[in-house]
């Protein structure tokens, strides 16, 4: 455990307030008009029953799926990135998403068991990056190569998916359809609250692995000098981004970017040479509120599943970062 | 000069038992998927119909479902194979496909924005497919011309798949916005040959014939250009329009091959590797393997997909993903690029 240092505290609070207002607005913008005042009111139980049940009921909900999905697959992304000291290898990117859904969805068409969805999800994701790792090479850390092995993995748990819902009846097809792209609608309430706890938990575990991640970006030498325990740190970090990026996509399915985009900002906003966790869970979750704010409201009264609108803007930025001439390597 | 006519023909024969059995192969392939159907007709009642006999209802299934499929199943394959084998041999990337670097999506995303504006002729739909794979191309030699980044095959296919998946979400927005135009959409966007159209085939035919000969012209200066860009000037050749009519070329077949069957994904990728290992390192061998390996590949993935959800069945593009993505996966692991 280390102690935040004064840029990253005044960091994080600022993305704090962000976070606040990206939460409020969510609250209170939709096909129903609020101020802040009455989202306010709402919140403290004295509104009419009318904005009581739009806010409490319809719009909590769904901005806490929000918060929760958003903040899980940031730090999954940070943390993945962090151990294979590539900054393009997310979750997303490398297959995990993809392979958590296809898991998910044959449980929601297969098994229909309440908990199902996140156990399944989970199975899924790890599966997934023990095939990444593995096909990439005993350290897991060979560049591009790994992410091509998870491009592969992706596409073929994209297609196992395509397979899964062209099996089942049309209607249990077009109801999964916004879900395999990533969207907020198709959330349980049991898996947002799994997700919840697993993320609390996977918070205070990180914290407790901070300083080992911190050494990380040094060579695996000079990590060792400096006291970290390499293997069970890797072990167990890439446990909590499975943990987190399975109980995430069960609940929104696989919304990309938002793993590659908040840590990045929080990246260049924290003190260099520290694992901006907690900026990145803030900078994730106010990413993913708002993606799904402009989702709902763009072209209301048609509703653009939020992983379309990250995908719309983020991957021009991924492309930026990838076709730039630039001198150094960008892994 | 005897000499050199007599090794011509010495070389021209020890490439001949790969080309005849791939060529034997894709007539057995193509006999196949005139047998095998999900429907309810017997490979016993098609064989009847083949030998001038049958009902009527196994002829009509065979003339006019199983017959037009195979051949736009043809088509596609040959169009998409020998589009991943130029492109790969243009930018000296064994990874080069035209489904992964996203010249199927930019021209799956152009048809899906015709037919929410309106177009409905087979005609028009294939021209907006070639103008939408031309500006994928456009893109790719763009990206490669980016320094660095053409040298490092996996890193395009890393921005390639990037790009597709921003066309595909661009895709799906249009398809959220007009649920008549979405219908049509999801059609094409599947990646399959059932139940399409024959005057689509009519529709890319001339542009498909157009490319053959380009390539035809082209395949000569291409083999030089593998020795390197400055051995090509050496023996009389021009870089640059040896450039422009191959990514013409890849954007005619991509382009009628995704007005055909939609953006299918790895078959590009899939073609050319088979048929490298069969014919070395000439560039003018693999284009003449990659004709008759591209219909068979094509064709078998297309039967099974009938066949493996029967009564139902699977989308082409699907069983196409599931047969290239080991493949992607060998090659990367393999670890040593084959060199181009």
């Amino acid at each position: 455990m280390t102690l935040p240092d004064k840029r990253t505290t005044i960091t994080n609070i600022a993305l704090f307030v962000v976070m606040l207002a990206a939460i409020t607005a969510s609250l209170a913008i939709g096909t129903l008009q609020l101020t802040p005042t009455e989202v306010a009111l709402a919140l403290a139980g004295q509104a009419d029953p009318m904005t009581d049940l739009v806010v409490n009921q319809l719009r909590l909900d769904r901005t806490l799926a929000g918060l929760l999905t958003g903040a899980a697959l940031a730090m999954a992304g940070c943390l993945m990135q962090t151990l294979a000291r590539n900054r393009l290898a997310t979750p997303g990117i490398i297959g995990i998403d993809n392979a958590a859904t296809a898991f998910a969805v044959a449980s929601v068409v297969g098994i229909g068991v309440s908990l199902a969805p996140s156990t399944m999800a989970l199975t899924g994701a790890a599966v997934a990056t023990a095939l990444a790792f593995g096909l990439a090479g005993a350290k897991g850390t060979r560049g591009y190569r790994f992410i091509v092995a998870g491009i592969g993995i992706g596409a073929i748990a994209g297609s196992a998916t395509q397979v899964l819902l062209s099996r089942v009846a049309i209607d249990t097809a077009n109801a999964a359809y916004p879900w395999t792209v990533g969207s907020l609608n198709a959330r349980s309430d049991q898996s947002v609250l799994v997700l919840a706890v697993g993320l609390g938990i996977g918070y205070l575990a990180l914290m407790g692995i901070s300083r080992a991640l911190n050494t990380l970006q040094f060579s695996d030498p000079v990590a060792i000098a400096l006291g970290t325990r390499l293997r069970s740190t890797r072990v167990l970090g890439l446990g909590l981004s499975v943990l987190l990026t399975g109980l995430a996509v069960s609940v929104c399915g696989p919304v990309g970017l938002i793993a590659l985009l908040a840590p990045e900002l929080a990246r260049t906003l924290c003190r260099p040479g520290k694992v901006p966790l907690t900026a990145s869970a803030l900078a994730g979750a106010t990413f993913m509120v708002t993606a799904d704010l402009l989702g709902r409201t763009l072209f209301s009264p048609l509703e653009v599943p939020v992983g379309i609108i990250t995908a719309i803007i983020g991957s021009p930025y991924l492309l930026w970062i990838l076709l730039r001439p630039s001198q150094r390597s960008p892994t | 000069m005897a000499t050199s006519a007599r090794k011509r023909v010495v070389v021209s024969r020890a490439f001949l038992p790969p080309l005849a059995s791939a060529v034997f192969l894709l007539l057995l392939v193509a006999i196949g998927s005139l047998l095998y159907g999900a429907g309810p007709v017997s490979p016993a009642e098609a064989l009847a119909v083949l030998a001038g006999g049958g009902t009527d209802e196994a002829r009509f299934v065979l003339m006019e479902l199983r017959l037009p499929r195979t051949i736009i199943g043809m088509v596609t394959g040959l169009a998409l194979g020998l589009a991943g084998a130029l492109l790969q041999s243009m930018t000296r990337n064994p990874l080069a496909e035209p489904g992964l670097l996203g010249v199927s999506a930019g021209s799956g995303f152009a048809v899906a924005l015709a037919i929410l504006l309106g177009a409905t002729t087979a005609t028009l739909t294939t021209l907006v497919a070639q103008l939408g794979a031309l500006a994928g191309c456009a893109l790719v030699i763009a990206a490669t011309r980016v320094q660095g980044l053409g040298n490092d095959p996996v890193r395009l296919v890393l921005a390639g798949a990037t790009l597709s998946g921003l066309l595909m979400a661009l895709t799906s927005m249009l398809m959220l916005v007009d649920q008549r135009a979405a219908d049509e959409i999801r059609f094409w966007i599947t990646g399959s040959i059932a139940g399409k159209p024959l005057d689509m085939l009519g529709a890319t035919l001339p542009s498909i014939i157009l490319a053959l000969v380009m390539i035809v012209m082209v395949a000569r200066p291409l083999a030089a250009m593998a020795l390197g860009e400055k051995a090509a000037v050496g023996l009389g050749h021009h870089p640059g329009r040896i450039r422009l009519l191959i990514t013409l070329s890849v954007a005619l077949l991509v382009g009628s091959a995704t007005a055909l069957a939609g953006p299918l994904i790895f078959v590009g990728l899939v073609v050319p590797f088979i048929a490298r290992a069969l014919a070395g390192p000439d560039i003018r061998r693999t284009l003449w393997l990659c004709a008759p390996i591209g219909p068979i590949i094509l064709l078998a993935a297309d039967i099974v997909s009938r066949l493996i959800a029967a009564p139902a069945e699977m989308p082409l593009g699907v069983v196409t993903a599931l047969v290239g993505a080991p493949i992607l996966l060998a090659i990367v692991r393999a670890g040593r690029m084959p060199s181009l």
